[in-house]
């Protein structure tokens, strides 16, 4: 399985997806188009497009080959940013960014603690003052007033 | 390794259940008016008068926060499903009404509904106004009525989006005088301007503000208003009410609500706080420079003119139907 | 010329009062911070600050205003540059070329030729704004929705001239981000596409946080991981500035990327954020290297940053000339006039003659501060890279997070950036490119909304393309465009492309 067959099959079915939840859009007529005219088009070319890739992809290195290496590495930061992501308006703003530096510099990146902490400090404090304080944008405050 | 962080963060998400809110004299705490439309808008550009007059009422801060998108749905359904202990407010332009109705029309599940809200003050209420291109024909609105029953479909004019305000205007127009326009949305009022300025369409109902300017330098004609009286600014330029037909009335009002279940002492105070609010000088310097006139009413009266709209533009609403489908 | 000489003099008496200078500097300050935060762009900056101005007097607050906006766009590139995060949506294609710039260590040459180009670009469509704003204004008026519709197709072909892969590739990138494009509510008919009953996805996924994924996000995941991490590059002084042959090969890409944004700026629309993509295609179809853009071309940076800086002059025409807005930040412009009592309108020049050379004068002013302001910083900039990747990339992540989120308030933002992120990293491992998508999402909704308008109008006649000229010779060109490059497809011997190919793979000429 070369990079460009999978690449291509995989947007090959999201075309078909996309294809399937149109169906319920009008398609209008060639003169009055309707809102499932552009995506329905869109998806043809794109599964054609795709189909055309994994016929001429053979060439293409292995998927395998790729250089996957990071892959945890990647995993853990996605986790970190999905918690922030998920934390951010429940926790409020500082106290969400704190926790995500000192999860991602002293338990991913292994620095030490002390550093780690007074970076995650000093970051979420330091934005929070220039943006919320400052420039009156309006950063989500959690139940501890953080 | 990696179960470390993740037990810390499920740890940490556990901790994040709501606190109670605690008994208080209201208001204690800043309160924020929303504000579902990007700043420079005609919502954001009352809103902040308003807020700035409240929190001098109130001797409590009150900030106007925008909540954009989806033409002021996501604003709205945030206050709608925010909770009732009156720290958050909305203000909302004639939109409120047609959203669900249009939601209701594609048959999806409303973003919110009117009844999730407790109406407190009506704060402006501008009619539009019918213009035209000056270099078009018509010099009255009935020139304009006439012609459109002689070529119905051709005449086409702009609006700041299917459904919106500026559209649900031409259609109550439409309906009244019995008459088909062609329509062209484009994406928010400004776009529609810069549409019949620029004479790609050759009518327009617009907020007066917003056109006051090119009226009087004579880019534009207006020809009639929807309102009841005549606008302060425009006292040459009839209403359709005149003109014989009364079913042509819309306004672009902001008014001020809660999230149903506030309690009533809240809605008490903030509602004769928001009375003294319009009546502060800067407040009413503020509506002079935005050319919007005060429209105040509260309890009975704006429910009763809340509901006749919510109801016209329902029906508007329901005949205009799926654009798709005819 | 003697009157507008005059008026100019009123006007720098009136930006070079201390406290309208005090006032202007503050913007290009807010204005650079804002820019340097990857995701929050012009827009939302002034936007977000608007509130800020309406204590001050109408003068001041326009002059911060557009201070902001010029700072953010300045401010755009050096995230670009230093971290492949783009600091808006138009500094996209300097993350291409700008950050394998700062790779090869010349990244304080990049900084510095992306200043240079956009105080040359600003100050040089300040003139043509002030020359040619009324006519310029009446002309870009024209542009309806068929003139948008042949503009943005022209706009599409710039697409084949921006992939160094596989045409087939890049054809594909662009239909995926066409597609993403759709999701939003429907401007023609009220439909919801693909929104599963978020309303928050009403208005599409949003340039922003797609961009911020692709590019910074993606980066992030695909370099941190690394055993050997990122190089620190530690450059002398002398370095820091472009060398004579980097000088050279600035100066007509500038030329050329002031002219292109301007033009583009000045038609109505959103449509001067594709001017830094059009550029960028301009010049690597120009160039006669091609094969070196996507490896650090100074071509590559210079010109999409100048057609950049240039588009704002040229969004302000008709919102100027004619009190029209024409685009959402002279939408926000005007209504901060309003709001201070200014009446918007085309006799704006005459009637508030200090509040419009003023304006000017102090865009002058602003562009010279920015580059007094951004020169010096150069050198902090790329010190930040000393800082270990370990702290550096958790604090980018934070910064983007925070600024994609800032624009709307929306955590949705953030989730759309987290799945384009790993959309962007997966991508970069199969070898596919990225930059295509970005413009697919720009793209999508403009195009079929033009086009739909355009029926709309003519009530389904297709005919109406080809009776209106502005369409009709757009259209033309675009055809003719397509027709040449057809022909050099199909030549025998080699072509500029192939050579790209043949050079990626380290053959060829």
């Amino acid at each position: 399985m070369t990079t460009d067959r999978a690449a291509g099959v995989v947007l090959a079915l999201f075309g078909a997806w996309v294809l399937w939840e149109s169906r319920a859009l009008p398609l209008g007529t060639l003169r009055h188009p309707g809102p499932g005219y552009m995506p329905v088009a869109l998806a043809v070319v794109l599964v054609v497009c795709a189909l055309a890739i994994v016929s001429l992809g053979a060439g293409a290195p292995y998927v395998g080959a790729a250089g996957w290496g990071e892959w945890r590495h990647a995993v853990a930061i996605f986790g970190a940013c999905a918690f922030a992501a998920l934390a951010l308006e429940r926790l409020g703003y500082r106290l969400t960014v704190a926790l995500v530096l000192v999860l991602l510099v002293g338990v991913l990146e292994r620095r030490g603690p002390v550093g780690t902490l007074l970076f995650a400090v000093a970051i979420a404090a330091g934005t929070y003052f220039l943006f919320d304080t400052l420039l009156r944008v309006p950063l989500p405050r959690g139940p501890l007033g953080l | 390794m990696r179960a470390r962080p993740m037990a810390f963060a499920l740890l940490l998400l556990a901790t994040t259940a709501p606190t109670a809110a605690a008994q208080e004299a209201y208001p204690a705490r800043p309160i924020t008016l929303v504000a579902p439309f990007p700043p420079g808008g005609v919502a954001d550009l009352t809103a902040r008068p308003v807020a700035a007059a409240l929190e001098k009422v109130l001797k409590n801060p009150v900030g106007v926060v925008n909540k954009t998108g989806a033409a002021g749905a996501v604003g709205m359904q945030f206050v709608a499903t925010s909770r009732p202990d009156g720290y958050t407010l909305l203000l909302a332009l004639s939109s409120i009404a047609i959203i669900p109705e249009a939601d209701k029309l594609f048959g999806r599940p409303p973003a919110f509904t009117v009844d999730q809200f407790v109406p407190l003050a009506l704060i402006s209420a501008d009619p539009t106004i019918l213009v035209v291109p000056a270099d078009k024909p018509w010099r009255t609105a009935r020139d304009f009525i006439e012609d459109a029953r002689k070529r119905p479909g051709q005449i086409s004019y702009s609006s700041s989006g299917i459904y919106g305000t500026l559209h649900m205007a031409m259609e109550l127009l439409s309906h009244a005088a019995d008459i088909k326009l062609r329509h062209l949305p484009t994406p928010g009022a400004g776009p529609a301007i810069t549409a019949i300025l620029g004479g790609h369409v050759e009518a327009l109902a617009s907020g007066p503000a917003a056109v006051i300017a090119h009226i009087q330098s004579g880019k534009l004609r207006p020809l009639a208003s929807w309102g009841v009286e005549r606008h302060p600014a425009l006292p040459d330029v009839p209403t359709f009410k005149e003109l014989g037909l009364p079913g042509a009335e819309f306004y672009i009002w902001a008014g001020v609500f809660a999230p149903k279940g506030t309690p009533a002492p809240v809605v008490a105070r903030l509602e004769s706080a928001l009375r003294q609010a319009v009546a502060e000088p800067e407040f009413r310097g503020a509506m002079d420079k935005l050319k919007t006139p005060i429209a105040f009413r509260q309890g009975e009266e704006f429910r009763r003119f809340f509901d006749a709209d919510a109801r016209r533009l329902a029906e508007g609403v329901r005949r205009v139907g799926r654009v798709e489908s005819k | 010329m003697l009157e507008t000489l005059q008026n100019l003099s009123l006007g720098f008496s009136v930006a070079l009062s201390p406290t309208v200078l005090l006032y202007a500097f503050v913007g290009c300050v807010i204005g650079t911070l804002v820019g340097v935060l990857p995701g929050v762009g012009p827009l939302a900056g002034i936007s977000l600050l608007l509130p800020v101005t309406f204590g001050l007097d109408a003068t001041r607050a326009i002059v911060m205003l557009a201070g902001i906006y010029y700072g953010a766009m300045y401010g755009g590139s050096t995230t670009s540059i230093l971290m492949r995060i783009p600091g808006e949506a138009a500094s996209v294609m300097t993350c291409i070329d700008g950050y394998a710039m700062a790779r090869k260590g010349r990244a304080g040459a990049a900084l510095a030729i992306a200043a240079v180009g956009s105080y040359v670009a600003g100050t040089a469509s300040i003139v043509g704004l002030m020359a040619l704003a009324p006519p310029l204004a009446a002309f870009a008026l024209r542009f309806g929705p068929p003139e948008y519709l042949a503009l943005l197709t022209l706009g599409l072909l710039v697409l084949a001239y921006m992939s160094s892969g596989s045409m087939l590739k890049s054809l594909a990138m662009a239909a995926l981000g066409l597609l993403l494009g759709m999701v939003g509510i429907d401007q023609m008919s009220g439909y919801f596409r693909f929104a599963y009953g978020l309303v928050e996805l009403g208005d599409g996924l949003g340039v922003v946080p797609v961009a911020v994924g692709l590019f910074g996000l993606a980066e992030i995941l695909a370099t941190a991981g690394q055993p050997t991490p990122p190089g620190v590059i530690q450059p002398r002084f002398r370095e820091l500035l472009p060398s004579r042959r980097e000088w050279r090969e600035s100066t007509l890409p500038i030329a050329r990327g002031t002219v292109l944004g301007f033009l583009i700026g000045v038609i109505p629309g959103s449509a001067h954020i594709i001017s830094s993509f059009v550029s960028y295609a301009l010049e690597k179809r120009l160039s006669r290297h091609p094969e070196e853009f996507g490896q650090g071309a100074v071509a590559g940076v210079a010109g999409p940053e100048s057609a950049n800086n240039s588009a704002t002059s040229g969004a302000f025409v008709p919102m100027l000339a004619l009190g029209v807005p024409s685009g959402p930040i002279p939408a926000v412009m005007l209504a901060a006039m309003m709001v201070h009592g200014v009446a918007p309108g085309p006799l704006l020049i005459q009637q508030q003659p200090a509040l419009f050379w003023g304006f000017i004068a102090s865009m002058y002013v602003g562009n010279v501060v920015l580059l007094i302001l951004n020169l010096p910083l150069v050198g902090l900039f790329v010190n930040l890279l000393r800082v270990p990747y370990s702290y550096l990339y958790p604090a980018i992540l934070v910064f983007a997070i925070l600024g994609v989120y800032a624009v709307n308030g929306s955590v949705v933002d953030v989730w759309i950036m987290l799945a384009m992120g790993v959309l962007g990293w997966v991508l970069r491992k199969l070898d596919f490119e990225t930059a295509p998508i970005v413009l697919g999402v720009v793209l999508a909704p403009m195009i079929e909304l033009s086009l739909r308008q355009s029926l709309a109008m003519s009530d389904g006649r297709y005919a109406i393309f080809i009776e209106r000229p502005i369409a009709a010779t757009l259209l033309a060109v675009g055809a003719v465009l397509v027709l040449l490059s057809l022909r050099t497809f199909v030549r025998r011997g080699r072509d500029w492309r192939a050579r790209v190919v043949l050079a990626g793979k380290g053959e060829g000429p």
